[in-house]
């Protein structure tokens, strides 16, 4: 049978995934020092680097049985796998902004909002029995209502400063985002005992 | 339009040669299992009105579903489920038939995915629906005739089973809004422990919270029965354990022993089923390639109730399995060359071999020379040429003037 595989988005999760797998005791050298390598040793297990919707995406598939991503793409992506621990690291949230000083939520006009998370905006004013118009950016998403382009933003918020600095203000929290580990579901069946074995042993460390 | 003359839509697929045989013959020893355990085949139309699918407990999602209209513009799908259709049919058409009736199929599902996906939107799915018996005995067939199934393509495989009203009992004693039930159901089919935790916290303790808190992480063998039996659940929670418990016990005495698994977490939303639920997996699929359940309320929606139960299996991911292992196809043993004038000499001596069982080719050939080179170059052994008489011709020998 082949090593666990588990596939890790890249960048700031994949360096607190290796910190926590570290603490746990696995030896995460090969994550370290990966020179150009694509799968590497990780403990017992292979690990995968790659952009956090890939991640999904692999697992889905079969290829990879674990995987390491953030919330916010879970929330937007969606598909079906097990998601069965918050690894508490990558914390933010998504949230509703608009211009500092406006009442969003006033009148009956049809709002409009921009987001790089159209499915998470679109969810949200479902829950709230709102039609609104969803307008799809890839950049900053600050930048719209500025422009006059959205009446407000669905966007993933840490600190707010950026939200400051461009005159707007968080209307409503949406949701809390935090990286997950999830499991091809599958792969939970076959090998229940390894998977759990890490997850507690990474849960752990969690405290 | 041009531009897609020489595509496929995506999530459909040409199959060639071995991809062929390895689908025919998946098809071939399901159909020879099912026959002799007493199933004969039915179909459906391809074509099915939308209305059918989106009867409540049946509701396949929307976006899933292929649609089209038909000229008086009532809206139709392209049958994204078999077990349906089966239901309507029996229910309509075989409303009078001895009873248990036993139906095999063999068809396609066609479902809408997410576009880039890489999952295929035609599938041909066969299974076995068993209408009109309930209770242990006709669970164990149905369950005993989806383990052959995998049996018949791997031998590597797993039956899990659960049951799809465990959990609606449990929930249904909790003090919960429809909402609320439906996110705890949400956590539990995704195996969100820590989100679970929370949306049960505000309930308060009891055995029913308890078993909830406890559902997504019962999954595994045997001991997991053991586990919820020590809950002290009572009532039909604990009756329905009962039940499958007796199920495991009977399947392990066949010796499917070490092939079972339980998940008392499967919860699915958009279900049918109402009883013992099923799935099959093979190793490196990150989906289960079988599933099928008991769904007594199913044909009640269509005419005089009758308890049912059933399953599919996919059939793309069952030829997947054998494609590797099949015998090498049968090369052409005689390459028969009419000279000009015998060509239906050359056909009639042509199935004079094939009746015999040789596998031959005839010559598409104008020159004996012609069809020599490609005998050699398709390694076929022998060459006949027919003329005034069949004669065989050695490698080497040449053209006569």
């Amino acid at each position: 049978m082949r090593p666990l595989r588990i596939a890790l988005t890249k960048g700031r999760l994949e360096k607190s995934t290796a910190e926590l797998m570290g603490r746990a005791g696995l030896d995460c050298s090969a994550l370290r020092d990966k020179g150009r390598k694509l799968i590497l040793p990780v403990g017992n297990m292979e690990a995968v680097l790659a952009k956090a919707g890939d991640v999904i995406t692999y697992l889905e598939h079969g290829v990879c049985d674990l995987g390491v991503v953030g919330k916010d793409v879970i929330m937007e992506r969606g598909g079906q796998f097990f998601e069965i621990l918050d690894l508490r690291f990558g914390k933010c949230g998504f949230a509703l902004a608009a211009p500092a000083g406006t009442d969003f939520y006033q009148g009956y006009q049809i709002k409009t909002i921009a987001t790089k998370y159209p499915k998470v905006a679109r969810r949200f004013f479902q829950s709230k029995d709102m039609d609104v118009r969803v307008i799809k950016i890839e950049g900053s998403v600050e930048l719209a209502p500025l422009l006059g382009l959205a009446d407000g933003i669905v966007d993933l918020v840490e600190t707010g400063a950026t939200l400051r600095e461009n005159g707007l203000e968080v209307v409503e929290r949406v949701a809390d985002v935090s990286a997950r580990l999830i499991v091809n579901a599958a792969s939970m069946k076959w090998r229940k005992k390894e998977i759990e074995e890490l997850a507690e042993r990474l849960e752990r460390e969690l405290g | 339009m041009r531009n897609y003359t020489k595509l496929t839509p995506e999530g459909a697929r040409d199959l060639l040669f071995e991809e062929c045989r390895a689908l025919g013959e998946a098809k071939a020893r399901l159909v020879r299992l099912f026959t002799r355990r007493g199933y004969r085949e039915a179909m459906t139309p391809g074509l099915e009105y939308y209305d059918m699918f989106s009867l409540p407990g049946a509701a396949i999602p929307q976006q899933q579903m292929y649609k089209s209209t038909d000229s008086a513009g009532r809206l139709l799908v392209f049958r994204p489920d078999s077990t349906l259709p089966m239901a309507r049919m029996a229910a309509a058409r075989l409303r009078n038939h001895a009873r248990p009736i036993r139906l095999y199929y063999s068809q396609s599902v066609y479902r809408s995915w997410p576009a880039l996906s890489g999952r295929s939107h035609e599938n041909p799915q066969m299974g076995v629906e068993l209408l009109g018996a309930a209770g242990l005995r006709a669970d164990l067939e149905v369950i005993c005739t989806a383990a052959e199934a995998l049996r018949a393509v791997t031998e590597d495989f797993r039956v899990e089973l659960g049951h799809a009203g465990f959990f609606r009992l449990l929930a249904g004693r909790l003090s919960i809004s429809p909402d609320q039930r439906e996110e705890i159901r949400a956590t539990i089919e995704a195996k969100n422990y820590g989100a679970l935790d929370e949306l049960l916290q505000p309930l308060g303790h009891s055995p029913e919270a308890e078993a909830i808190r406890r559902l997504p992480r019962l999954f595994g063998g045997e001991e997991v029965l053991s586990q919820a039996e020590g809950w002290g659940l009572d009532g039909s929670a604990a009756q329905t354990l009962e039940y499958l418990r007796s199920l495991y016990t009977a399947l392990k005495d066949l010796g499917l022993g070490s092939r079972l698994m339980v998940d008392l977490g499967l919860v699915q939303r958009n279900d049918y089923y109402t009883g013992v639920v099923f799935s099959g997996y093979v190793r490196e699929q990150g989906r289960p390639i079988l599933t099928g359940g008991r769904y007594d309320g199913l044909c009640g929606q269509f005419g005089p109730a009758m308890p049912a139960a059933g399953f599919a299996v996919d059939m793309q991911a069952a030829a997947g399995l054998i494609q590797g292992q099949l015998p090498p196809e049968e090369a052409s043993q005689v390459l028969v060359h009419g000279e000009p004038g015998f060509e239906m000499k050359a056909q009639q001596e042509l199935i004079r071999l094939t009746e015999q069982g040789l596998a031959c080719e005839s010559s598409v050939w104008d020159s004996l020379e012609e069809a020599r080179a490609y005998a050699e170059q398709a390694g076929i052994p022998r060459l006949l040429a027919v003329g005034e008489s069949v004669r065989e011709i050695q490698p080497g020998e040449e053209e006569r003037p």
